[in-house]
């Protein structure tokens, strides 16, 4: 090398890499750590918002590449993650849990349940610390479709949470014979929701997915006001009339202050496994044509399969292989996903004090 | 575009002086609420029935051994609110970011609301 390089210059040439997300360079967000240069080697840490970033890739390729055109023969990135929280939202019934993600429909069987399971698995196979928390208190479905035996205990007073696939589960399913049905009124409601998190060990976690009943009603009020939610996913199908309600979904999360993540269309498309015909069985696209006229993110597309079904109803989220259609589809829905969090906790610029 | 966030606020004081609870909002603006006149606005659905109107101008003859009304404290509800707990006892008022910024009382404010068209 014709001349010394120190760590300045090497941060200098990382000031041309930006985040594509967050719009500023990889310098002033704090993502460059350990940085190390030798005489013929430089070495760093970079650090992104999330383990599932979509472009992390890109941004680590970017970054070797601006240190080696200063120069240098050898540049070792090593990636870890570290996932943001909105600053205000830090709750003290779960102070450990860095975002709460509600997981919305405007009617029932677009998939909802299926979708949440299914990005919760995804996001822990990124690498994520993830729970899954079912409040469809009066059709939970989310152990079904996690499949396991293992059922919550209870250690130090506190409900110890079964573990599938690396998530961490709660649901009423768990505390209910089958076949019994609850008939509740809203304060039984509430007070269950405040259980949830307060009563359970969920430990550390980087996301807490909240898998909401279909509509808009007293449970979705109910977790509006007990945490400040990070944001929620709405769940459609391509047709007019999921869409239609789900935009009643939509404007109940604005009043609430509650940040629209994104939208998903499910069910988006059928191929069959057979000759590859593609059959739009509900239409197609007209989630994202939603999205882009609302201004909201759209997080992707989730085809129409028979295995999902298969799947789910054996307990196995088909998230699980990212080798599969669905369950790549999964993988890029769920690093969106991570992104507009990324991107929402970005914009949060300070916390409310009340004194 | 998102525009759940809009105006929200930054700061809020308990005691803003003046027997008023003052709340600084995310634009700039500064809201100083009396403590009758919010703790009569409180939107809760016991007292959105009550019929009879409460009076809003202090007795210049205060009953002895009255406790003069104050909030004692106020926590955040979600990410849209803010609950009041009141001294008289009072704490199921919910109030909303959005309603406290319409019921903001300084001359700006009360305004703009007598101008703004009613619309269709």
């Amino acid at each position: 090398m014709s001349k010394t390089i120190g760590p300045q210059d090497v941060l200098n040439a990382l000031k041309a890499v930006k985040d594509p997300d967050l719009q500023r360079d990889i310098v002033s967000l704090g993502f460059i750590k350990n940085l190390e240069v030798g005489s013929n080697r430089v070495s760093f840490t970079l650090q992104l918002t999330t383990p599932a970033c979509p472009v992390k890739e890109q941004l680590a390729a970017a970054a070797r590449q601006a240190v080696q055109a200063l120069g240098v023969a050898g540049v070792d990135v090593r990636m870890t993650s570290q996932v943001t929280a909105p600053r205000a939202a830090r709750t003290p019934l779960i102070p450990d849990v860095k975002n709460t993600v509600a997981v919305a429909s405007g009617k029932g069987g677009v998939g909802k349940s299926t979708v949440a399971a299914n990005l919760a698995v995804a996001l822990t196979r990124a690498g994520a610390r993830v729970g899954l928390m079912d409040t469809d208190v009066y059709g939970p479905s989310v152990p079904m479709l996690m499949g396991g035996d293992d059922q919550p205990t209870v250690v130090e007073g506190k409900i110890e949470p079964p573990l599938e696939y690396g998530v961490k589960l709660i649901s009423m399913a768990y505390f209910l014979p089958k076949h019994e049905a609850i008939i509740w009124r809203g304060p039984m409601l509430h007070k269950t929701m405040q259980q949830f998190l307060s009563e359970v060990r969920w430990g550390e976690l980087d996301y807490l997915i909240m898998d909401l009943p279909p509509g808009t009603g007293d449970i979705q009020l109910s977790l509006s006001q007990i945490v400040p939610l990070t944001g929620a996913v709405i769940v459609s199908t391509p047709q007019d009339l999921a869409l239609m309600v789900a935009s009643k979904a939509i404007a109940m999360f604005q009043k609430l202050k509650v940040p629209i993540l994104g939208i998903v269309e499910n069910m988006s498309y059928y191929l069959c496994p057979q000759c590859g015909h593609r059959e739009e069985v509900f239409g197609h696209g007209g989630a994202r044509e939603a999205a882009n006229k609302l201004g909201f993110p759209f997080l992707g597309e989730i085809p129409l399969d028979v295995n999902v079904r298969i799947q789910s109803d054996g307990g196995r989220p088909v998230a699980l292989d990212e080798t599969t259609l669905y369950g790549k589809a999964f993988q890029e829905v769920a690093a969106a996903l991570a992104a507009q969090i990324s991107i929402a906790n970005s914009q949060v610029d300070r916390d409310i004090s009340i004194e | 575009m998102n525009t759940t966030l809009q105006v929200t606020p930054t700061k809020i004081k308990l005691a803003g002086g003046n027997d008023t609870l003052t709340i600084h909002w995310s634009d700039g603006h500064t809201s100083s609420y009396p403590y009758r006149y919010l703790r009569d606005k409180c939107p809760c659905a016991t007292c959105s029935e009550q019929a009879l109107p409460r009076p809003t101008i202090p007795s210049p003859f205060p009953i002895l051994g009255a406790k003069p009304l104050k909030p004692e404290r106020a926590e955040l509800v979600g990410r849209y609110a803010l609950q009041i707990y009141w001294n008289d006892g009072h704490s199921s008022g919910i109030y909303s970011f959005d309603l406290l910024r319409s019921i903001c009382p300084c001359l700006k404010c009360t305004a703009r609301q007598a101008t703004t068209p009613i619309s269709d």
